[in-house]
């Protein structure tokens, strides 16, 4: 295990060599609640609630779903993989003792964490500046459910663009499934509008997807809604992980022996 | 005893093929068309633990797919390959803590970081004890003397530098066995020498067997006691270096310096390479030495004579269109 903590914390450093990229991350996380804040006032100026949102409750969300999307940062795993595989040099983690998957994993981990401090400490201080009646639920219970969907839910994303990574062993050219996951990801996260706005059948068909508990639930727990959806998201969640885990040993498997490692 | 052995290995690849043009790419499209190649060819060789062997042969030839097929990034099309008893594709971890690969051009550091940070990473990796990880740090600094590297950003190590640091890192855990490809490709002379230098103590200190890919004879020729010649993925030779320069280095270079102006005319089909009044330099097989010398030296007046092995270039050149197979 000590090996792939040393991967997160490498990759952690890695991210700190860059001070412009952390500045403008947090800058971008700072830019979107100021987004929501003009946009939702405007909304609200004419009226109290919206689908059941009060003015801090939408500013609440939309900032824990902004943070929760920000630090869903597993496209870069398809990326590095798909790339590597193409040039020939995702023959460096075939060659070494660590588990592929579970070596991406680690370096998502820890790229994740070092984004997640920055970006939490630039949305507290917003909160404090824009005065935010921050509407975040008090129930311990609640926050520490929310907190093991966000991680299934994360854990999740990283298997699903690891596996869209791998197929470039077949495709050589993944571009169109990322594209299509992160069309998908980007609307049913619930990331860019609440899915409460969108009609019940829509987001009834959402909750059979693991989407839907990525970003959405775990931020509507958070500002003390739809918290009886908890068990269904675990479980759901529960099920597409282990579905993937099977999918991507057996992919990984029976794909790497058509990688011919080009250009090494 | 044999720790790399190989029978009958092949690769083979499929290629995809069309014809030039827009015609051919939209062809392609509806009917697309495939040739076979075999990079590496009915391939047998065993080599035993400490050897330092090096592979040889042109661009194409096989070296790199036979390299990638011994470290498992491949797997044969067919035949058999064991390696420490293992078969290489499997990925076993407990294959890969005891071989270490280091490819020229790819590398396992971590450009925004100093090679510290990758060394502490590879400890881990490869579960590498406190006490062998500092007396392998401290041993590998004192060969490389690159004390003052190790918190530099490696972005900004020179290629000779970085290179060291890609040994180094390979090194860490003691493997067995050690795969290079091309490890002085692009380097100066006198990094060059370093990493040489590096390789032989690592070979003679550690029984580190090595098998070493190179297109610079040099490196072959001053680390290698045995030396495999691919061509076309066929062995050509396999053997000890000295036979293979016996058979191949096949000419000597005579350079003479006459006392006075002298118009020299030679007796037998020789290539001059250079000629001036008071100089030549010229090609001669080796069996016909001593009879132009003694006719030389007979008929003129010389100041000087040099004697020097055939240009190395030269010994390739001759190795690679010679398909008269093994000489052994």
């Amino acid at each position: 295990m000590r090996k792939y903590f040393e991967i997160a914390k490498i990759l952690f450093k890695a991210q700190l060599v860059y001070r412009f990229d952390v500045f403008f991350n947090a800058l971008f996380t700072v830019a979107k609640i100021v987004f929501a804040y003009i946009v939702w006032g405007v909304i609200f100026e004419s009226n109290t609630t919206v689908a059941g949102f009060t003015l801090s409750t939408m500013l609440s969300y939309y900032v824990i779903s902004s943070f929760l999307s920000q630090i869903e940062m597993s496209d870069g795993i398809t990326g590095e993989i798909s790339g590597r595989i193409r040039d020939g040099s995702f023959s460096k983690f075939m060659v070494i003792p660590s588990n592929t998957f579970l070596h991406f994993l680690w370096q998502n981990i820890g790229s994740t964490l070092f984004y997640m401090i920055f970006n939490f400490f630039a949305a507290v201080i917003w909160i404090f500046i824009f005065k935010i009646d921050f509407a975040l639920t008090t129930d311990i219970a609640i926050i520490f459910s929310s907190l093991l969907l966000i991680s299934l839910g994360l854990f999740f994303m990283v298997q699903l663009s690891y596996f869209i990574g791998i197929l470039t062993f077949k495709f050589k050219n993944v571009w169109l499934f990322n594209l299509i996951k992160g069309n998908i990801a980007a609307f049913v996260t619930g990331s860019l509008v609440p899915l409460v706005l969108l009609p019940m059948g829509v987001v009834d068909v959402m909750k059979f997807f693991p989407f839907y508990y990525v970003t959405y639930l775990p931020s509507m727990m958070l500002i003390g809604r739809n918290i009886d959806e908890f068990i269904v998201g675990i479980i759901v969640l529960s099920i597409y992980i282990l579905v993937f885990i099977i999918i991507n040993i057996s992919t990984y498997n029976f794909l790497r022996k058509k990688y011919d490692g080009v250009g090494i | 005893m044999n720790i790399i052995s190989t029978s009958n290995l092949t690769k083979s690849y499929k290629r995809y093929e069309k014809e030039e043009g827009l015609k051919g790419s939209i062809k392609s499209l509806f009917k697309r068309q495939f040739i076979m190649k075999d990079a590496v060819d009915n391939f047998s060789i065993d080599i035993r633990k400490g050897e330092f062997v090096g592979l040889i042969g042109p661009n194409g030839a096989g070296k790199t797919t036979l390299v990638k097929m011994l470290t498992g990034i491949i797997a044969p099309t067919s035949g058999d390959i064991t390696v420490l008893g293992y078969y290489p594709n499997k990925l076993q971890n407990e294959y890969k803590k005891q071989y270490a690969v280091v490819m020229g051009q790819k590398s396992q550091l971590f450009f925004e970081l100093t090679p510290s940070d990758t060394f502490v990473l590879f400890k881990e990796l490869y579960n590498i004890p406190d006490k062998i990880y500092k007396e392998n740090i401290e041993y590998f600094i004192d060969l490389f003397d690159i004390k003052d590297l190790l918190n530099v950003q490696v972005r900004t190590l020179s290629l000779g530098e970085r290179m060291k640091m890609e040994l180094i890192v390979s090194l860490l855990h003691n493997p067995t066995i050690l795969f290079l490809d091309e490890p002085t490709i692009g380097l100066d002379a006198i990094a060059q020498k370093q990493i040489r230098h590096f390789l032989k103590e690592v070979n003679e200190k550690k029984d580190t067997t090595i098998i070493l890919t190179s297109h610079y004879m040099e490196d072959i020729k001053s680390l290698c006691k045995r030396c495999i010649v691919i061509n076309e993925g066929k062995k050509i030779y396999d053997g000890s270096l000295k036979s293979l320069f016996a058979r191949y280095q096949t000419h000597k270079m005579i350079t003479i310096l006459f006392e006075y102006e002298s118009s020299i005319s030679l007796p037998y089909d020789i290539e001059i390479l250079e000629s001036s009044p008071y100089k030549i330099s010229f090609m001669i097989k080796k069996f016909e030495v001593n009879k132009v010398l003694k006719y030389i030296i007979e008929n003129y007046e010389i100041a000087d004579i040099s004697i020097e092995e055939e240009d190395i270039g030269n010994v390739v050149e001759r190795i690679y269109s010679n398909k008269v197979g093994d000489i052994e």
